[in-house]
């Protein structure tokens, strides 16, 4: 279909300008206001009158111990429950393209984590983490290994390996799903191939499945980044950030900044400081996948 | 391939033990729920309640109070109304995108691209600076446009392909018989994609089911809750938490969506659209 018409053109500009028009409301305009604000002086006692300021609210962020931790902590979940992930959807992917029956079952099984909201799977965790949970019970009156006292959500490293594990049990299922889509597609006679050429099953998996799938592993780890730099809900839910914020993850501090304390150009510069590392990890994720390309 | 008996029987004893890690939270959500209110802080905690002390007392008031199932009726008010008009407007606007390539096209379709890689959260002080300008806080109208919006980008990108993926010559003798863009997209284009279009607005109302962060910053008012801040709402209220509580409201919300993915299970775990869960 070609545009050489005026009522084509303008058919054409109906069809755009509704998905377009909320696109530019609601997601175009904040971004350009959020810029703006992350230069400008903006908090509860400025809301209506905010004056330039340069650079000095990336100058504060910066120089904030709790950024740092938040966003080291950020960087953990991702360095940890991504890879983590991946390789056990890989696992339960490949486990399930061997069998014949229940490939259905096991699959629908292994996906509900997927669908179980953040809301209630962040809820079943900290009441099973409890300190009165169920782990600890069974830690110290079953195994008879511990004290039932672990503060489990109370201390940051602890914390966070709740929250980690959370995001690890609740993405299986998605990269199962992603994974074996990607095995049905590997041609068979490769493996008849290998097969015949007597290759052992590890070999032919690092020689054959592994490089057949590839792209999709390269498209699961960056969807996976990004979603990992979205971890929010489970957090809020589980320890708020406690103690002392040291469970913070990037975005519940800049949701803190901005709706506890009221300082609305550091939680914008902090947002882009954000968005900015999220930007260099998928320019650096592009760069290894053509190079490995080549 | 010819596979060993034992070799299976490793598979599928470890598919089981991925299955039940995978079952076990959810499992004891539902054994908790149907246990007595007061025996959630008893010594010790069981897994599976006596059979005798089962009880449906949880289930019983939680449907006794008229805001829960105010709260529901809001769920599936903003759920469905913000996918219905993300379906149409994703869908026109991927069929301009799949079917008149030009350097706008691409620029809007690059920017929408861009715009799916930065995580919603970040933009929520503006966007509730909006909802204030727009007068729209404490109101569930607030919740639609943010909800539509966050789910276009992914919508048009995944439409795009259905679009681009029809045979030109269909559309071509539908030009020379005359018809305009607009009954080429209405009669073609849309009946072609909708195997698309119906798997992306699953998703869809899932991430709008499920919404968290802005719906309990934008609302406060509990008539006006939809389900996940209704649930959460729990906490704080007393000194303790009624956890049967939270967990039979917790079913009852995750029972539609339960619903949905049994009845379109193939959607879902085929990998197809898998990407619209993420994030």
């Amino acid at each position: 279909m070609k545009l050489n018409n005026k009522s084509n053109r303008i058919q054409v500009g109906i069809l755009m300008s509704p998905a377009l028009l909320i696109f530019a409301i609601f997601t175009i305009i904040p971004i350009i206001r959020l810029f703006f604000m992350s230069f400008h002086e903006w908090n509860l006692s400025s809301m209506f009158e905010q004056s330039f300021i340069g650079i000095k609210n990336y100058k504060v962020v910066f120089k904030d111990n709790f950024f740092w931790t938040s966003f080291t902590n950020t960087i953990v979940y991702a360095i940890v429950t991504v890879p983590l992930q991946m390789l056990l959807g890989l696992i339960v992917a490949i486990l399930i393209d061997g069998i014949k029956k229940m490939s259905v079952t096991f699959r629908i099984l292994n996906y509900l984590p997927v669908i179980t909201s953040w809301v209630i799977a962040s809820l079943v965790f900290k009441y099973i983490f409890n300190t009165e949970g169920l782990l600890n019970y069974f830690i110290s009156n079953i195994l008879n290994i511990g004290n039932n006292n672990i503060h489990w959500l109370d201390n940051r490293w602890s914390g966070l390996w709740v929250i980690m594990f959370l995001g690890t049990w609740k993405g299986i299922g998605w990269n199962m799903v992603v994974f074996f889509a990607a095995l049905q597609q590997v041609p068979k006679e490769l493996y008849e191939a290998s097969s015949l050429d007597g290759c052992k099953t590890i070999r032919t998996f690092f020689s054959i499945t592994l490089p057949s799938i590839k792209p999709t592993i390269l498209f699961a780890w960056v969807m996976l980044t990004i979603g990992a730099f979205n971890v929010y809900t489970s957090v809020k839910l589980m320890t708020n950030g406690a103690p002392a914020h040291k469970t913070e993850t990037l975005l519940t501090w800049m949701y803190y900044k901005a709706f506890s304390t009221g300082e609305f150009g550091y939680s914008a510069a902090l947002s882009f400081v954000m968005a900015f590392s999220l930007a260099l990890i998928a320019v650096f994720q592009f760069k290894i996948i053509s190079k490995k390309e080549n | 391939m010819i596979r060993s008996k034992k070799s299976l029987f490793i598979r599928y004893f470890f598919l089981i033990l991925f299955s039940v890690v995978a079952l076990f939270p959810m499992i004891y959500m539902i054994s908790t729920s149907l246990k007595p209110n007061g025996a959630l802080y008893e010594f010790p905690p069981k897994f599976f309640p006596n059979l005798d002390e089962i009880t449906l007392n949880n289930y019983r008031y939680i449907l006794g109070e008229s805001r829960f199932i105010k709260n529901f009726l809001n769920s599936i008010y903003v759920s469905s109304l913000s996918v219905f008009i993300a379906a149409i407007t994703s869908t026109a606007l991927a069929f301009v995108l799949g079917q008149f390539k030009n350097r706008f096209t691409n620029m809007v379709f690059a920017l929408l691209i861009v715009t799916m890689v930065i995580p919603g959260t970040t933009l929520i002080v503006p966007q509730f600076e909006l909802a204030v300008w727009m007068n729209l806080i404490n109101k569930l109208t607030a919740l639609i446009p943010f909800y539509t919006v966050w789910v276009i980008p992914f919508s048009t990108f995944m439409i795009k392909g259905f679009m681009e993926s029809i045979p030109k010559d269909i559309i071509d003798s539908a030009e020379i018989d005359g018809a305009s863009i607009f009954k080429v997209f209405v009669n073609i284009a849309v009946p072609l994609a909708s195997p698309g279009i119906a798997s992306v607005t699953i998703f869809n109302f899932l991430s709008s089911w499920e919404e968290f962060p802005w719906a309990n910053t934008v609302i406060n008012d509990s008539n006006i809750r939809t389900l996940p801040i209704a649930i959460t709402g729990f906490f704080g209220q007393h000194q303790f938490t009624q956890w049967g509580y939270v967990f039979a409201l917790s079913m009852l919300s995750l029972l539609p969506i339960l619903i949905i993915f049994i009845s379109f299970q193939k959607f879902f775990i085929s990998g197809l659209v898998a990407g619209g869960v993420k994030g």
